[in-house]
């Protein structure tokens, strides 16, 4: 089932949680709104659900315009962040609330559950209530409770945020691996970006109640198209500067490190840009179209990286990634480097 | 201090910081199995045990043998459990309207719907003869405007201890339901909705269920004391009640075998409250909904029809809950109150009787209440802060005996005091039934609860680590509890007093089997007023305890908010 938003608005007084916001959802697209707390992601999430009123704009499942329909009429599935199952129901009660209530047969709510509670791989568990249950386990049973009815669209709300470091990875590939098998149309929202990157089919970065970008995660992370979705998504350096020349490809830009060549981009000649390029793209002593002096100012060793903060003449400071820190000997503070980065890498923001 | 006298006194002051405190918590124990634990069991001992002193079953076997008394245990059953129907179909009605509605007045009722629960019930029931009997106003007008030959019986028998106990209690139920429903997680209900639950549906399946642990709590209490609630019955002339025979059983001290037959209905309640105290905890320890929620369900604003309706709705069950104190009220300045709707002549000529003349009620009241709030601080601030600071053995029994009280009938308290305390104390040569700080001492374990929770929940606000920042900053033990945790605290303790205070002095129960002349506090001598005929003393009496009631819970509101639900589950 496809999705589309139309200028779909959201206001709670005189603040606009959600502003004129348009999007295309593929057919059986796993698709995240991403963004910092407050940017409107879940807001956006609830009125596709329904529970929260659309103040302007349009939204269609499929052909069917959904805006105005209650949540129980939209058929959808979802599963909150907190998992909202009911205490007082056992697995079985929870999932087969809603089966229940459609008045299918014993026969048919038994089939359901059966096959519902073995797509989240917890057969067995149907006499447990929720307090029973581990985190991971609660999430699949939401997930369950959502999936038995066969919705036409998944709405998962930061599904994973409240599970340990270790099983959130776990069930994020489950999730991922169930949504394809069942090529169900699913809106993920979260503010965790590497959830996004990982899972997603495409993804659209929210601030502010507006959407800033869409696109599939690699773009995202190596194209992005402001300074806030280059800064949110994964990290960057930024360099402030004023675009000069542009010749075979290549923008060449003014700025406290000197004159620094980077991708082309968009800005005019002579207009104020930024730089951004990422610390994994910045390399000490090695060859690059950009050769900076700085000196270590911090080292801060991650185990499977070396972050080094170089501090440039000027004050700039540059975030330095060492990939590889097993062969790599720890450079102490002060120590003179030569920071280089390709030119490539090296995109030109407007300054927003 | 300089740092050399701090270090000579260490060492005492070591012996100090381990005795002290251990000493203390003995006098808490003391203090609970001599006064809640010791009359609890004597009662049962006394239940089980016949004139010679042997354990039998026989006074049992003549409680069930006596039909009289089963029909009463039948009656009081019944009795309990009409109250639990009654007051839930209010209460839970009030408790959505007031969580989950927005309408005019919405704020006023919530306050109001307190009222009930806090004003005297003895006073209540006398309101509602003023107004209600069979020569009260309502039928005096119906007989004035619609010729009615014969009044209507609307609060003498059953059915009016029935209406009493439900305008009285249904706030326990509202409160506890109120409380219930701000914690339930919206999410919980958007996921029922989601998946295609709506209106009634999704009210009685998730909403309602979710709230069963405050409600299981607040219909226990509500059944509890309707089921040891003596004085309603007798005001109202009922006899066929457990509670009202265990009374009168009781207060005769000439036929042992009627007294026999008291303590077994003390034992029965005892039992009764344990019994429910134990389900309702294991009930609720196994299904605690309570969620952390950062929001609510929003408020639905009702349509004008709808607002109507629920202003209607809850105006006419405040009227009815407030009748009785307009004919309180009436009947404390009016003369010549009968046969005519309204008092044809206004005096003071009662209040000067039970103020100059026989001050001694009031003097009374305040003497024990304050006394025993002293008490109730003395011994519930470090059961508090025990429970809620330590992790000491036997902490949980104190959680559980501190319940305990809440759920043991007055009535029950009051035949187990007689019967503990009757025997010669060593040195003084007299009992201690003979001596009146029994009645502060009584009234201080019955409103010990009240004094903890307020305590308590004022101490699990003041997060431990803020002890340890004072400490860390040099503040030891006392100093940092000086001048870090009681800033913080003292607004709870002292709501948790004045609720017991404004409960002591309300104390009827209990009181009325302990008191003896010249003991006599507002509430017994309401009930001997009214007992004797002299209906326009009690009912000045009753103004002056509603007075004090509400002068109380205008401070407590200040100081609390209108959060009072905790004292109740």
């Amino acid at each position: 089932m496809k999705i589309a938003l139309r200028e779909v608005t959201k206001r709670y007084g005189t603040t606009i949680a959600v502003d004129r916001v348009s999007l295309d959802i593929g057919d059986g697209e796993l698709f995240t709104l991403l963004g910092p707390s407050g940017c409107g992601k879940t807001t956006l999430l609830r009125m596709l659900a329904g529970f929260a009123a659309v103040d302007g704009g349009e939204i269609r499942f499929g052909d069917r315009r959904v805006d105005r329909l209650p949540p129980y009429e939209r058929n959808i599935g979802m599963v909150f962040q907190n998992y909202a199952l009911w205490p007082h129901m056992t697995v079985r009660g929870n999932v087969t609330y809603g089966l229940r209530l459609r008045k299918l047969t014993a026969a048919e709510i038994g089939r359901r559950l059966a096959g519902g509670l073995a797509k989240v791989n917890l057969s067995g568990l149907e006499d447990r209530y929720p307090g029973q249950l581990s985190g991971g386990q609660q999430q699949r049973v939401a997930l369950a409770r959502a999936l038995v009815l066969n919705p036409d669209i998944l709405l998962l709300d930061e599904p994973l945020s409240n599970l340990d470091a270790k099983i959130r990875v776990q069930v994020r590939g489950e999730i991922r691996a169930l949504q394809r098998d069942l090529g169900i149309t699913t809106v993920y929202v979260t503010h965790d970006q590497e959830e996004a990157l990982s899972l997603s089919d495409r993804v659209a970065v929210m601030r502010e109640g507006r959407v800033q970008q869409v696109a599939a995660p690699k773009a995202l992370y190596e194209r992005p198209a402001n300074r806030f979705v280059a800064d949110f998504v994964g990290t960057n350096n930024f360099i402030p500067g004023v675009v000069r020349e542009r010749a075979d490809g290549h923008a060449i830009v003014e700025t406290p490190l000197g004159r620094v060549r980077a991708g082309p981009g968009d800005v005019a000649l002579g207009g104020a840009c930024v730089l951004a390029v990422r610390p994994e793209n910045v390399a000490l002593d090695g060859a690059g179209d950009n050769r900076v002096e700085g000196r270590i100012r911090l080292a801060a060793y991650l185990g499977n990286t070396l972050r080094y903060d170089v501090e440039m003449a000027g004050g700039l400071v540059l975030k330095v990634d060492v990939g590889d820190p097993w062969r790599h000997e720890l450079l102490p503070a002060g120590h003179g480097v030569c920071v280089t980065f390709p030119a490539a890498a090296t995109l030109v923001l407007r300054d927003d | 201090m300089t740092s050399d006298g701090t270090l000579a006194a260490a060492p005492a002051r070591r012996v100090m910081a381990t005795a002290l405190p251990a000493l203390g918590v003995a006098l808490l124990w003391a203090f609970l199995a001599v006064f809640l634990v010791y009359p609890l069991l004597r009662v049962f001992y006394d239940a089980f045990s016949n004139e010679a002193g042997r354990l039998t079953l026989e006074n049992f076997v003549a409680f069930a043998g006596d039909a009289f008394y089963r029909r009463s245990l039948w009656n009081s059953l019944l009795l309990g459990l009409g109250t639990v129907v009654a007051t839930s179909i209010l209460g839970v009605a009030i408790a959505l309207l007031l969580v989950r509605y927005e309408f005019p007045g919405r704020r006023l009722f919530g306050y109001l719907t307190l009222i009930p629960i806090i004003s005297p019930p003895l006073v209540g029931v006398l309101g509602f003869t003023f107004i209600m009997g069979k020569a009260g106003t309502v039928n005096i007008l119906l007989e004035d405007w619609l010729g009615l030959a014969k009044p209507i019986n609307f609060v003498y028998g059953i059915h009016g201890v029935l209406l009493v106990e439900t305008l009285h209690l249904f706030p326990m139920i509202t409160l506890n339901v109120v409380d219930a429903l701000g914690r339930i997680d919206p999410s919980l209900e958007e996921a029922a909705e989601s998946v295609g639950s709506r209106g009634w549906q999704k009210l009685c399946t998730i909403t309602l269920p979710l709230t069963t642990p405050g409600y299981v709590a607040g219909a226990l209490l509500v059944f509890i004391w309707t089921f040891s609630d003596f004085a309603t019955p007798l005001v109202l002339g009922v006899h066929d009640l457990l509670a009202s025979q265990a009374y009168l059983d009781i207060v005769q001290f000439v036929d042992r075998r009627l007294f026999r037959m008291g303590l077994v209905i003390s034992a029965l309640m005892v039992a009764l409250a344990i019994v429910f105290l134990i389900a309702a905890r294991r009930y609720v320890a196994i299904k605690d909904y309570s969620s952390l929620s950062y929001s609510r369900v929003a408020r639905r604003r009702l349509g004008p029809l709808a607002a109507a309706g629920a202003v209607t709705f809850l105006s006419a069950v405040m009227a009815f809950s407030f009748v009785p104190y307009l004919g309180v009220a009436l009947a404390s300045v009016g003369r010549g109150w009968s046969m005519t709707p309204f008092p044809v002549r206004y005096t003071g000529l009662f209040f000067a009787r039970v103020i100059v003349e026989t001050p001694k009620y009031i003097v009374n009241s305040f003497l024990y209440s304050a006394l025993a709030v002293v008490l109730c601080i003395a011994v519930g601030v470090p059961i508090a802060w025990i429970l809620a600071r330590t992790r000491l053995p036997g902490r949980d029994t104190l959680d559980g005996l501190n319940t305990l009280i809440l759920a043991v009938p007055g009535t029950a308290i009051g035949i187990a005091y007689i019967r503990a305390f009757h025997a010669e104390l060593p040195w003084l040569g007299i009992p201690l039934t003979s001596l009146w700080i029994i009645l502060p001492i009584v009234l201080a374990v019955r409103r010990l609860p009240y004094t903890v929770r307020g305590s308590y929940a004022s101490l699990l606000l003041v997060h431990r680590s803020m002890e340890e920042a004072a400490a860390s900053v040099g503040a030891r033990g006392l100093r940092s509890f000086g001048d870090v945790t009681l800033p913080l605290i003292w607004r709870g303790v002292l709501v948790g007093a004045l609720f017991s205070f404004m409960t002591s002095l309300q104390e009827a129960s209990a009181v009325l089997f302990l008191s003896l002349g010249g003991w006599e506090t507002i509430p017994v001598g309401i009930f001997a007023f009214y007992i004797a005929g002299s209906a326009n003393e009690a009912a000045a009496l009753g103004v002056i305890l509603i007075a004090v009631a509400a002068v109380s819970v205008l401070v407590i509101n200040r100081l609390a908010g209108a959060r009072m639900g905790g004292m109740f589950g």
